[in-house]
């Protein structure tokens, strides 16, 4: 079966939060995109774990290949990386504008499932950590007309050609199956993705990825739904009355103490 | 006239007041009617909220696949509803269904699609903007709403004030019978998922640990102040991921979404990912050693000090009280 990740490069999410904790996040003039240069740009680590996710079912054993797609302004590196966790192909869709409408890139990802190979199972990261919208995979499920099962920790396929997915809900695991094709999409629960080894680093250098452009596309829906167009550091008003005392135990009674003339302990 | 902003709930989940204000001052804005969408058996004080907050009228599914949240029924069905009132745009709490939902009927209309929302601007005559969170709640973003399909936005808990209109309504309830005779879940559920005694979701105090407990086993601290004060333990991402304690326990961005009474968060440092799952607490306790730490930013009360050293007395003078 083929299996097609989506993967998409985001600025590093523990780089921008220390940034914006210090304060120090800085926007552009459009008002809209963080120029701090010193902040990596990586793979989205849900997508990430949506490769790892895709090698697993490879290896547990039937004939299984796994290709990556990346639409975005510069997706080489990211491709690269997939390579080295060990993809058999890599895509490339390469688009302009940086801040791109995510319903158009999901546009863009189906129409690319569409006129390729096709797919027997879709994987995605749960949620970009940029943007945080998680809603590509669901749009690309709708445009594909398969079913989507979201927030995955473990997922398997059958001979039969059915998915097994155990989901994250807040009631606990649930499981589910459905029948191939499908999207799913991958939560951190999953656990770590593997890292590259030296050998599949070198293999990585190699392998060019495949290029597809709009022409090659065909009819693809690109009238943007949404545009970005401010982003900023939100602030907020601290209130907090801090509790000193001369020992610890001084000070958890004292606060005790004020959580009960608060009524917030009876 | 342009279509009402409808807003839909799950009956028993979401925060209806919070969507109902959000709708009404969209709608006053525009000038349109507001539709209170009710998914399930609507409770006996629902009119009262609906007058209150200025609802219009109701329109009630009481569709058991509907209310079960089943994706293609789920779907299908506000679809149907959509053809019937054509909303000029449709607003959700966001519920760990709707995560599902909302963009899946946004990829059925062709609607645009806004999730983790915290406020719109809606002017006559101008674009629809949405403001919602990004990077964890660490920058907040504006969307324009582009073309004419109806925008689809989920609003994040805890995002906005509920406030009562102060025009009375006098809204009728109007039943919406879905034809879901041709819809076949494509997903089965194998083992449902069954919550293994009280939710975080629901629980009225709550001590959540982070990094600074600084090994796993001082995790046994933040249970035991909890069990003192009759809560339950949580836990920041980093120490989840690293398997101090199990994943249910993870409040934040990707986990539990909590709005306790209290909540005590020792040695976390306040990370808007982790935000994002405690902010809606009405009184937040902050324990750690870095006075600069953003927790303290979010907290009534803040303590500067080990956690290590804290955590026991706190539980003491819990138990002498």
């Amino acid at each position: 079966m083929r299996i097609v990740v989506c993967a998409k490069e985001v600025l590093d999410p523990d780089a921008v939060n220390n940034y914006a904790l210090s304060g120090g996040l800085a926007i552009g003039d459009d008002g809209r995109t963080i120029t701090s240069s010193a902040i990596p740009r990586l793979m989205n680590a849900y997508d990430e774990q949506a490769i790892e996710a895709a090698l697993r079912i490879k290896e547990a054993g039937a004939d299984h290949t796994v290709t990556v797609v990346s639409a975005g302004p510069d997706p080489a590196a990211i491709l690269k990386h997939a390579v080295a966790l060990g993809a058999d192909e890599i895509v490339s869709i390469p688009i302009e504008d940086a801040g791109i409408d995510y319903h158009v890139v999901a546009n863009l990802l189906a129409a690319y499932v569409r006129s390729s190979e096709g797919a027997g199972l879709i994987l995605c990261g749960r949620q970009a950590s940029d943007d945080d919208q998680g809603v590509v995979p669901a749009l690309i499920a709708e445009s594909l007309d398969m079913p989507l099962i979201s927030i995955a920790r473990a997922v398997a396929l059958s001979a039969g050609g059915t998915v097994r997915v155990t989901r994250v809900t807040p009631d606990g695991n649930e499981i589910v199956e459905a029948d191939c094709p499908a999207v799913v999409t991958i939560s951190n629960e999953f656990g770590e993705p593997r890292y590259p080894t030296a050998s599949m680093t070198i293999r990585a250098r190699r392998t060019p990825a495949t290029v597809v452009t709009m022409s090659d596309l065909g009819d693809v829906d690109l009238a943007a739904r949404v545009t970005l167009v401010e982003q900023s550091v939100p602030i907020v008003q601290g209130n907090c009355e801090v509790i000193d005392g001369e020992s610890p135990s001084v000070i958890a009674r004292d606060l005790v103490r004020r959580l009960h003339e608060d009524g917030i302990l009876s | 006239m342009t279509g009402p902003v409808v807003v839909c709930t799950w009956a028993g989940e979401g925060e209806a007041a919070e969507l109902l204000t959000l709708g009404r001052t969209v709608s006053e804005a525009l000038g349109t009617d507001l539709v209170w969408l009710v998914i399930g058996v609507t409770a006996d004080d629902a009119a009262e909220t609906a007058k209150r907050y200025g609802a219009t009228s109701i329109d009630q599914i009481d569709n058991n696949r509907v209310a079960a949240s089943e994706p293609d029924a789920t779907v299908e069905a506000l679809s149907q509803n959509c053809s019937k009132r054509s909303p000029r745009m449709l607003l959700f709490s966001q519920t760990f269904n709707v995560r599902l939902i909302a963009p899946r009927l946004g990829g059925r209309l062709g609607s645009p699609v806004v999730m983790n929302a915290t406020g719109i601007d809606a002017e006559s005559g101008k674009l629809l903007r949405v403001t919602a969170s990004a990077y964890g709640g660490d920058t907040q973003v504006v969307y324009e709403i582009q073309g004419d399909a109806m925008p689809i936005a989920a609003l994040m808990p805890s995002a906005v004030e509920p406030q009562k209109s102060t025009a009375q309504t006098s809204p009728a309830v109007d039943v919406f019978e879905p034809d879901l005779s041709g819809v076949e879940e494509r997903i089965r559920v194998l083992e449902p998922a069954h919550a293994e005694g009280p939710r975080l979701e629901d629980a009225q105090t709550i001590v959540a640990g982070g990094r600074g407990l600084g090994s796993p086993e001082n995790f046994r601290l933040v249970e035991e102040l909890a069990e003192a004060l009759g809560g339950m333990p949580a836990a920041s991402r980093p120490i989840v991921d690293d398997g101090w304690t199990d994943p249910s326990r993870q409040v934040g961005l990707t986990g539990k979404i909590a709005r306790p009474a209290l909540y005590i968060a020792a040695g976390i440092s306040g990370a808007s990912q982790h935000m994002a799952g405690c902010a809606a607490s009405k009184t937040i306790v902050a324990i750690n050693s870095d006075p600069d730490a953003a927790i303290f930013r979010y907290a009534r009360y803040g303590i500067v000090g080990d956690c290590l050293e804290l955590l026991p007395e706190l539980t003491r003078a819990v138990q002498e009280r």
